[in-house]
């Protein structure tokens, strides 16, 4: 519903535009056009890509090997989990607590979290504005900063329960 | 049907933990789950962590169910958007049932449910049929992912236009000077204060680059949008812990400027 209520707050912007600045307003107007025609394309690949996507993998699969398995096979499955993962992030957070109660290291859930940011169905948008070679980089090094991430989250969580041990 | 071949593991949705409770009403209210092995009746009763009727308690019996594997989920009764994510997991549902455990048990394992009034569908359908229905159901889901997509990026479209056609680029380079480390930290800032579907960041991010501002401070924007929420940190805090989510988000933004810096170096570096 928000969504739509944002929509809407945007075109009471346009309408005010239009009586006050009416120039502004179809220059702003024609500005857009020019941007939807820039991703019209690749938005339609895009949600080619999300059925592709949802055909072959089931979001809610992920609650099975998510904060499963140790070591290396224990990052690959929750980095795997972030990027096929879809949805708001608030959809995750029961799933994630749930999953967090039944011993899944917080290193892994951070894990998860930041491999958000790689997205494999908006893949064709943010190529046609940066290209292969940027989202290539950008992608790889979004895999691995999540380590230290996951890292820190862990070491931090660790400390405040060693410490509430002692008292 | 469903009952010969390979034990299934069924799960019932149940008011006690034993085989004599009575089928629960409704699947996400019920105290238990019992989880019936269909060949040994051996069997498992695990709590159902929704039973309190809170927010969200549906979700939390089908993430049960489909973390314990089970194939078949049978319940007196259970919300169209549950039935369709254990559906979409490959579990079978059965609603309309009511007696004790034991006897849903036997009466699907003679395959009387599945005869009368069984509401759920097999996804293991054979050939084209399971085909035709897991398309329907894919394209359904991108629909619907798609339509929540949409409106928010059209705004944002229509906001750059009016962004472009009164803002002067003047006034974005006094924002970003081209000091690589202000610039960045600054886009950093922006991708954590806003959040939403990463689509818009890359529009935002594009457009933002064609009006003079550095590709660092738009990659720390791009990754701080989805690795850092401000918005949704008080969210992240109730979920995961006040800890958790404050050293996550913060090691999280300082990341997003080196990554940010990194990339563009690498970049450079690359396409020299």
């Amino acid at each position: 519903m928000w969504m739509l209520l944002f929509l809407a707050s945007v075109l009471a912007i346009y309408g005010i535009l239009f009586a006050v600045m009416p120039d502004k307003a179809s220059m702003a107007l024609r500005i857009s056009g020019h941007v939807f025609l820039n991703i019209i394309v690749p938005l339609c690949v895009v949600f080619i890509l999300m059925v592709v996507l949802n055909l072959f993998l089931k979001p809610a699969h992920i609650a099975r090997f998510l904060g499963k398995g140790a070591g290396i096979k224990g990052i690959v499955l929750s980095v795997a989990a972030g990027i096929i993962s879809t949805g708001p992030i608030y959809a995750w957070y029961p799933l994630l607590k749930e999953l967090r109660e039944k011993g899944a290291g917080d290193f892994l859930i951070a894990i998860f979290l930041n491999n958000r940011a790689v997205k494999p169905f908006l893949l064709p948008i943010i190529i046609s504005y940066f290209g292969w070679t940027y989202v290539l980089i950008l992608t790889v090094c979004t895999i691995l900063g999540s380590l230290p991430v996951g890292y820190a989250v862990d070491a931090a969580v660790k400390e405040k329960t060693d410490l509430s041990s002692h008292i | 049907m469903s009952t010969q071949g390979a034990a299934l593991r069924i799960a019932i949705s149940a008011e006690g933990p034993d085989l004599q409770a009575k089928v629960g009403d409704r699947f996400g209210l019920s105290q238990y789950l019992v989880i019936v092995d269909s060949e040994t009746m051996a069997f498992e009763a695990v709590p159902n962590p929704g039973a309190s009727g809170q927010r969200g308690t549906g979700i939390q019996a089908v993430v049960l169910a489909i973390s314990k594997n089970v194939n078949t989920v049978l319940t007196g009764s259970m919300s169209p958007t549950a039935k369709r994510h254990l559906s979409a997991n490959g579990i079978e549902v059965l609603t309309g049932l009511c007696g004790t455990v034991a006897e849903v048990v036997e009466k699907y394992k003679k395959g009387d449910l599945q005869k009368h009034g069984g509401v759920g569908r097999k996804p293991e359908a054979r050939g084209a049929e399971i085909d035709k229905v897991a398309l329907v159901h894919a394209l359904r889901s991108s629909a619907n992912q798609f339509a929540h997509l949409l409106p928010i990026l059209v705004g944002v479209v229509l906001l750059i236009g009016i962004f472009k056609a009164i803002v002067s680029k003047d006034l974005v380079s006094s924002i970003f000077s081209g000091n690589t480390a202000w610039d960045t930290l600054w886009g950093a800032c922006f991708g954590s204060i806003v959040a939403g579907n990463p689509i818009n960041s890359y529009v935002i991010g594009g457009e933002l680059l064609e009006y003079g501002v550095s590709l660092f401070a738009v990659t720390a924007l791009i990754i701080a949008w989805v690795t850092v929420g401000l918005v949704q940190l008080p969210a992240e805090m109730a979920a995961l812990g006040r800890r958790f989510a404050l050293v996550r988000n913060a090691v999280s933004f300082a990341l997003a400027i080196a990554i940010a810096i990194f990339t563009v170096v690498v970049l450079n570096f690359v396409t020299r």
